[in-house]
């Protein structure tokens, strides 16, 4: 008899193993490990102040007292992910571990943390921040909105072009570094994508699990809801929500949410009417246990693994929205986002290479490296790629 | 003994899976005598389907090997033949037919073409007036009514018996020497079944082709076969006529497997199953079930008919007692299983569990009803929850109806019932796919019993398992109905198990109950014309020597 002999690893150790098995998943969570780093430690990575410095012999972080409260929230979240990720949890429960830590943080931060209003980069280049006993300078030593136009003779410049001020990735026209302009928007990139798809696929599942479970009329209207909010136009809603309400980043994130969710619901929907039928749903619904249990507990985990990849593919589209919608000069302002640096490459009276090439390159890297893994997780969850062929 | 058309010596077969090698076939010989039926037995896994494969070479090139062997068809090793050559032998000397007939007829052709291909691919000069002359006669030949008008129907058109007559037809249509059969008859009801062996009974004794017959069922070898091979493990442990191996078996593997099938089992005495009480009240009474499901039509889903599943059953149930409930696939008795438990929401009707009434309850006075009243399922892949521990899908319903008082406790509950059916209590912190085909009934049977019920319907449960361990989950049933003083509603097609395991038996046809009383009394005496039907066709051990 040919044994079945899997050792004990469970469903989800089992997809995860066979989905990191591939270069180009590889490849494509290296870049999303450097994004969510340069995301987390941004004002560390490209500052004009010195991350510490000695002066009479007081040594103090000029980095830490100019913190914003975003900054300090996003690093204090990554930390309780870490945190989190150590403890041997159920899912469940990380999440929910997840959402409280950070919201404390959000309090904790809000009240503690009170940065100058006022930041003048110019000051850092005093003698107050330059005549000092020893300085240590972040890598790229530019904040992403120092405008260098009126320190040197021309705001815009090339790549290596001057050695006194060193730029990487050049310049653009007011003489901000590009380099750490796309550093500190990683941060947009990373997070339109992950919370619009978070919000679409919260309200995704829970219509189509309701949908599938009941089916029979609750079916019927909620297909009629998917359908009419596949019709929404979501780059044209963007448009015009930004001509009457301004421009914010997270109207942003809800709208590309509560557009978007309508492809997740069909999918829940879909699989939740295959497992509605599953021998084990129906000795789950015989045992007379409650319908949370079998929606979340023995429908839920068994049907999310295709909206897994969904998602991937989602956040992918994410952030080619919010690109989009700054390339048209319709994004965030203040905050520099790689649409809006493309926007800038545009509209700049004469073609600077580096002012496109890094940002475009940026916004083909991510929405490839999500596709790799949505790719990769699709066979990863396909019975029939599987090499197991039954006899493992 | 005449001369033999297939002679397989030593023949290997190995399969790569990854980076291993499996032994699929192991050295195995026979041959196959002119005009004669070879009958290959064995329990899933064993290697019969990989043999026949191997011989026609229809097993994917890069996956298959063979290190050593001969396979003599007319004295010459097919084993040889370039592709080119194996094709030439493929259908016009060798038509093989599968166990599937909803899957191994092409659906958007019509049976015609379909048969005619194959005769323009081995006859390149043949007409197109002969091509189907010749296909009506092949289908006159394994008894299509009306052959000629049916030439021109899809698939779709015909029931499963008459897809697998039109299987047999394309595989005739060549006048093959040699016909093999992977499984042909497991997917059909038995009276089907009955007749198609008839009919390759009556095709062999026409033709004079020789039969490579695969099988699990000796019912079938019996009527079949005039010399048997049984395989374990790639080997073939016996071979010889089917007389001395169904009779004399020498080998421990045979005995075992006969010993093992149901009308071999020793019945526990009847003394045993009389001392649980008699007692007037029915724990579950059924009067005029109906189940139907509606058709729907049309822009507005209009109903415009029903599918009559359940139709007018009545039904009681005494405590204490199997009840088997027979009948053929679509009868309607996994939806009457399911529909006494809520499962499927009853169309009218009255159905009575100690005198209470189940219809019309809300899910939340149902509650407590359903725990003395659980269901075990048919197929062992889709019975548990992959996700789930089975120390969660075990002690969760025992947590929602207030089992045990801590989770500690409901763990250990959680082992014993592993342990009363013959499990190791470590085996709690496993995953589903981690088990056989066996080993997940036995867990599904101690989900059913982990409420602890008066009373549990089985659906097939071991209808998807091979003989051996089906007799072991049987005895295991009868064990724990002495212990558990249950009453189970065993839903099964297969009559050896009924006349094995049961008191009582209700015979249900097309939605109806057509007969229903004491096992021994319904399958010795039937009274309605469908139940001789029925048993008449059951292919049995003893009785069919031919």
């Amino acid at each position: 008899m040919i044994k079945t002999v899997l050792g004990s690893e469970s469903y989800a150790a089992r997809v995860w193993r066979k989905t990191r098995n591939g270069v180009g998943v590889e490849v494509g969570l290296a870049w999303i490990g450097l994004l969510v780093f340069s995301a987390v430690f941004a004002p560390f990575l490209a500052n004009s102040m010195p991350l510490l410095m000695s002066k009479d012999g007081i040594v103090s972080a000029p980095v830490l007292h100019y913190l914003s409260i975003e900054d300090a929230w996003v690093l204090a979240s990554f930390f309780i992910v870490l945190l989190v990720y150590r403890l041997k949890l159920r899912a469940v429960q990380r999440i929910a571990l997840f959402l409280l830590g950070a919201m404390i943080a959000a309090v904790l931060v809000n009240l503690y943390v009170s940065p100058p209003k006022l930041v003048i980069y110019d000051d850092f280049r005093s003698p107050a921040y330059t005549q000092v006993d020893w300085r240590i300078m972040p890598p790229i030593p530019y904040a992403p909105t120092d405008y260098l136009r009126d320190l040197v003779s021309k705001g815009l410049e090339a790549p290596f072009e001057t050695t006194s001020h060193l730029h990487l990735m050049g310049t653009e026209e007011n003489g901000a570094d590009v380099l750490s302009r796309m550093i500190h928007a990683c941060r947009i990139a990373l997070s339109i994508g992950l919370i619009a798809s978070g919000i679409a696929l919260f309200i995704g599942v829970i219509v189509g699990g309701l949908m599938g479970y009941f089916s029979g009329i609750a079916d019927m209207l909620g297909m009629r809801l998917v359908e009419i909010f596949e019709d929404i136009p979501t780059l044209f809603l963007l448009l015009t929500f930004v001509a009457f309400f301004g421009r914010s980043l997270y109207m942003m994130m809800v709208i590309i949410g509560i557009t978007g969710w309508s492809g997740y619901a069909r999918y829940v929907r879909t699989e939740f009417l295959k497992l509605r039928k599953q021998d084990y749903v129906q000795a789950a619904v015989a045992s007379g246990l409650p319908l949370s249990s079998i929606l979340f507990r023995h429908m839920l985990p068994n049907g999310i693994a295709p909206l897994l990849v969904a998602v991937s593919f989602g956040i992918a589209g994410a952030i080619l929205s919010e690109a989009t919608l700054s390339f048209l000069g319709l994004g965030v302002v203040d905050a520099p986002s790689w649409g809006q640096m493309l926007d800038q490459a545009v509209k700049s009276s004469s073609f600077n290479w580096w002012m496109a090439v890094f940002p475009g390159g940026a916004i083909f890297m991510t929405v490839f490296a999500y596709n790799l893994i949505g790719e990769a997780f699709r066979d990863a969850i396909d019975p029939k790629l599987s090499n197991d062929s039954g006899l493992e | 003994m005449s001369q033999s058309l297939l002679e397989v010596r030593n023949l290997r077969t190995y399969l790569q899976s990854g980076a291993r090698q499996v032994k699929a076939v192991d050295d195995i010989s026979f041959s196959i005598p002119k005009g004669e039926t070879f009958c290959l037995v064995g329990e899933s896994g064993s290697g019969k389907s990989v043999s026949a494969l191997s011989v026609i070479r229809l097993l994917p090139q890069g996956i298959a090997t063979h290190p050593s062997g001969e396979i003599l068809f007319n004295h010459q090793d097919l084993l040889t033949l370039d592709d080119a050559g194996i094709r030439a032998v493929r259908g016009s000397q060798i038509a093989m037919i599968f166990q599937e007939p909803m899957t191994s007829l092409n659906p958007v052709l019509s049976i015609g073409e379909q048969i005619t291909e194959a005769l323009y691919a081995h006859n390149p000069d043949i007409s197109d007036s002969e091509a189907e002359q010749r296909t009506i006669n092949v289908l006159e030949q394994v008894q299509i009514t009306h052959a000629s008008r049916r030439f021109h129907d899809y698939p779709h058109q015909l029931s499963g018996g008459q897809r697998q007559r039109v299987m047999i037809a394309m595989a005739l249509a060549c006048e093959p020497q040699l016909l093999i059969a992977d499984e042909p008859t497991t997917a059909l009801d038995v009276t089907v079944q009955a007749e198609i062996l008839k009919l390759m009974r009556k095709i062999q004794e026409d033709t004079g082709m020789s039969m490579l017959f695969i099988t699990h069922d000796f019912g079938v070898v019996a009527q079949m076969a005039q010399w048997v091979g049984v395989m374990q493990e790639g080997k073939l442990v016996e071979s010889g006529s089917c007389a001395s191996v169904l009779h004399q078996p020498q080998h421990a593997y045979t005995q075992q497997l006969l010993a093992a099938l149901p009308e071999n089992l020793v019945k526990p005495s009847l003394q045993a199953a009389l001392e649980l009480e008699s007692p007037a009240a029915p724990l579950l009474s059924i009067r005029d079930l109906q189940v139907f499901f509606p058709i729907n039509k049309g822009l507005f889903r209009r109903t415009v008919d029903y599918v009559r599943a359940v139709d007018q059953v009545s039904l009681d149930i005494f405590p204490g007692q199997i009840v088997a409930l027979v009948g053929e696939s679509g009868c309607g008795k996994t939806t009457l299983g399911r529909a006494v438990l809520q499962l499927e929401a009853p169309t009218s009707g009255s159905i009575k569990f100690r005198g209470q009434e189940l219809i019309g309850l809300s899910a939340w006075t149902l509650r407590p009803l359903r725990q003395k009243m659980q269901i075990a399922f048919q197929d062992p892949q889709s019975s548990l929850n992959p996700r789930l521990l089975i120390e969660t899908t075990l002690t969760e319903p025992m947590k929602v109806h207030g089992m045990g008082d801590s989770h500690e406790h409901r763990i250990e509950l959680a082992s014993q019932l592993l342990e009363s059916v013959q499990l190791h209590r470590d085996f709690l912190w496993r995953y589903p796919h981690e088990f056989s085909g066996g080993q997940r009934q036995r867990i599904g049977l101690a989900r059913a019993l982990a409420l602890n019920p008066e009373f549990i319907v089985c659906d097939e449960i071991t209808s998807a398992l091979d003989v051996s361990v089906q007799a072991e989950i049987l005895q295991l049933l009868l064990n724990l109905r002495q212990q558990r003083k249950l009453t189970l509603l065993f839903i099964t097609h297969n009559i050896g198990v009924v006349e094995y395991l049961s008191d009582q038996t209700v015979v249900m046809y097309q939605g109806k109950i057509v007969e229903q009383g004491d096992t021994a009394q319904v399958c010795q005496q039937p009274q309605h014309a469908y139940t001789q039907k029925l048993l008449a066709a059951v292919p049995r051990l003893k009785t069919s020597m031919r």
